[in-house]
């Protein structure tokens, strides 16, 4: 035999702390793995109901039902790919729920659309700051086809410097303008109108929360 | 005097009166177009709309590097401004949009009755779009002549209920009224598209104002059409009588450049009279300060330069220039001068004015005053369209009456008589003195006819009802009307 010992501090103990604490983190990247996978679900997200508003637009968008069968799940869009930044995501998040459960009344529908437009604007930087990753997980430049004959070049030959985002906005939800030409009074306009609402309801609404 | 004396005098006077019958010389500042961000967008827009990108690659526009981004850039305080490849553009290219280089077209546009023609209709329109049509109509038929008043969502998009739109009087989201592209086709803006009668015939056709088919059935539009490739259509000048002799086609009279007479884009500035509406009376333009303009009735007496006066949106406005009625005739005869001697044209609006006043006279006034006196007298309800005796009314002048003026003020003889004033009478005749018995009652009926009908030398044939009659064959072998 030779004389080749272990060092001093691996002890019984340690060992049994190195096997239990492998366990242990498996165990913990399996719970991360299956939570975000499971926080990703429609079904998770619309179990606060102010996110039935988001869904209601998406279940009629392409990506909802498209002729392919393929349907991209909430998290597919809004979580990063891997475990990592996928709890990253859920984790910055949350303060969504904290909103949900502190903040305006996000369950009452003329609130809801009083609020999108801010909702779409982060989104939309969410994306842009990832390069549309999410998209990519499913989309492949080269191959967009579309329905006209040139769709193909233009998204090969004209989309150097973009990704997805700067051009696809308004895709799934509720349509909304740019952030740069957005105008607050002509959108809360049309959220009175569309709710039978007293002219300045909406501001009114805003200003007391 | 004679005739080029006559003619110099009047221009004379004219341009002592500071009037825009002789616009100032096009003229345009190259630094207004050439943007570079411009430059990229055909790149994606030959594939993703390819048709409209090939119509502005063969257009003037493209040869002097007019691009797509010099007519469609926006503020982003625009109401309808979108942010599209990272600038700023709005879908609706406004003729405010269009001024930036076309300063002088606009200019003559701004407050002509071609830009009023959603005021136009203001009246008439909830009766009509309300009652006899529906919101579907007023969108897809009344707006996309008149223009609609083009509405932005709070999402950004143009409504659809008003939006697309190129009606002439459009009310675009910067609050500048029309719409170039009425005429003038998009993308390609060709001169020689604009200069053809088609451009006016999308509107100027119908009942109410049938004017290719007057046009078509004029000699004017004979010979337009016999000798269409002697009229010299794509020349950078186009002065009637210089450039082109074949035949005046619409723009030719209503704006174009004939001998010394400069073009304009005030469409209706030529037009003595007002021939759409119940009755036709003279009309002088008032040319405000600012640039706007009214139409004003004879019957109203003219205003002074420097007197104040409301303008059509209400405002208070000082007067920059009158065209009195005369003015105006006389601006449209120097284009007919141009092929037509000076006794020739003063006979032919003689024959026209004659046609106006006899419609006004014989049907129009009297109809006016016996539908007056059926709704003052509560023989009919106040509510528009919901008696047949209305109907009758309102196509006796809106579309018979309409019609035979247009077949007169353009030589189509058929229109005048036939399609025009034979309805005109036949309905009158047939339909809307029954329906007066109709609706007041024998002996009522037959006094407001009497006073308002029958009282006039015009209709005293009425009055004679054993005349002979060989004509529908009754009394053959005896002269007519004894």
């Amino acid at each position: 035999m030779s004389n080749w010992k272990l060092p001093f501090f691996i002890t019984r103990h340690f060992l049994y702390a190195l096997v239990l604490g492998g366990i242990a983190g498996i165990g913990f990247m399996i719970f991360l793995i299956e939570f975000d996978h499971l926080t990703s679900t429609e079904a998770f997200c619309t179990s606060c109901h102010s996110m039935e508003f988001a869904a209601e637009t998406y279940r009629k968008s392409s990506h909802y039902n498209p002729i392919s069968g393929v349907r991209a799940s909430c998290g597919d869009c809004h979580v990063s790919e891997g475990v990592f930044s996928a709890t990253w995501d859920h984790f910055m998040g949350s303060k969504d729920l904290f909103s949900q459960l502190f903040g305006p009344d996000y369950d009452d529908p003329v609130i809801n659309a009083l609020h999108l437009p801010d909702a779409a604007f982060s989104a939309r930087k969410w994306f842009e700051d990832r390069g549309s990753a999410t998209c990519l997980r499913c989309h492949v430049l080269t191959a967009i086809q579309g329905n006209r004959p040139e769709t193909n070049a233009i998204h090969v030959e004209e989309t150097k410097g973009k990704s997805c985002i700067n051009c696809h906005i308004n895709l799934v939800h509720r349509k909304v303008p740019d952030q740069e030409t957005f105008k607050r009074a002509q959108w809360n306009q049309m959220i009175e109108t569309e709710f039978g609402l007293e002219p300045g309801t909406a501001d009114r609404i805003l200003s007391e929360e | 005097m004679n005739q080029p004396a006559n003619r110099l005098l009047l221009l004379v006077l004219l341009s002592l009166l500071n009037l825009p019958i002789y616009a100032a010389k096009v003229t345009l500042n190259p630094d207004q177009w050439g943007d570079p961000a411009g430059k990229e967008c055909i790149s994606c827009h030959k594939k993703s709309s390819a048709g409209l990108t090939a119509q502005w690659q063969n257009s003037k526009h493209a040869e002097a590097g007019v691009n797509c981004l010099d007519c469609h850039k926006a503020d982003v305080d625009d109401a309808d401004a979108i942010k599209h490849e990272g600038v700023v553009i709005a879908t609706i290219v406004s003729p405010l949009d269009c001024s930036r280089c076309h300063t002088t077209e606009y200019e003559q546009q701004r407050g002509s009755v071609h830009s009023e023609a959603v005021d136009l209709i203001k009246e008439r329109l909830p009766a009509l779009a309300g009652h006899v049509g529906g919101n579907a109509i007023v969108a897809a038929g009344c707006d996309q002549c008149h223009g609609s008043s083009v509405r932005v969502l709070g999402d950004g998009t143009l409504d659809p209920a008003t939006w697309p739109n190129s009606g002439i009087g459009r009310i675009n989201p910067d609050g500048s009224k029309g719409s170039c592209s009425s005429c003038h086709g998009r993308h390609k803006f060709s001169k020689a598209q604009a200069r053809e009668p088609s451009a006016c015939v999308r509107c100027h056709s119908g009942p109410d104002s049938p004017d290719k088919a007057v046009y078509e059935a004029s000699k004017h539009g004979m010979l337009y059409d016999a000798q269409r490739d002697e009229m010299a259509l794509t020349n950078d000048s186009w002065v009637a009588g210089k450039d082109y002799t074949a035949a005046p086609t619409c723009v030719s009279c209503h704006m174009g450049a004939a001998g010394k007479l400069k073009s304009t884009h005030d469409v209706g500035m030529r037009n003595m009279w007002s021939l759409n509406s119940p009755i036709s009376e003279k009309q002088s333009l008032v040319v405000f300060e600012s640039g706007e303009k009214i139409e004003l009735p004879e019957s109203i007496p003219a205003p002074r330069r420097g007197s104040e006066l409301t303008k059509a949106d209400g405002s208070m406005g000082k007067v920059k220039a009158v065209a009195t009625p005369a003015r105006r005739r006389q601006a449209m005869s120097m284009v007919c001068l141009e092929c037509h001697s000076k006794p020739f044209t003063k006979s032919f609006m003689t024959q026209f004015d004659d046609v106006v006043m006899l419609y006004n006279e014989k049907f129009g006034r009297p109809a006016e005053k016996i539908m007056q006196t059926l709704y003052s007298e509560g023989l009919l309800t106040p509510t528009p369209f919901d008696e047949a005796i209305e109907y009758t009314y309102w196509e006796l002048w809106h579309d018979e009456g309409a019609r035979a003026r247009h077949g007169a003020s353009m030589g189509s003889p058929n229109h005048t008589w036939w399609e025009g004033m034979y309805l005109v009478g036949r309905n009158f005749y047939a339909h809307f003195l029954p329906q007066v018995l109709a609706v007041a009652g024998k002996e009522r009926g037959e006094a407001i006819i009497q006073s308002h009908v029958r009282s006039l030398d015009q209709h005293d044939w009425l009055n004679h009802p054993r005349r002979a009659n060989p004509i529908l064959g009754y009394g053959k072998g005896r002269p007519a009307d004894e």
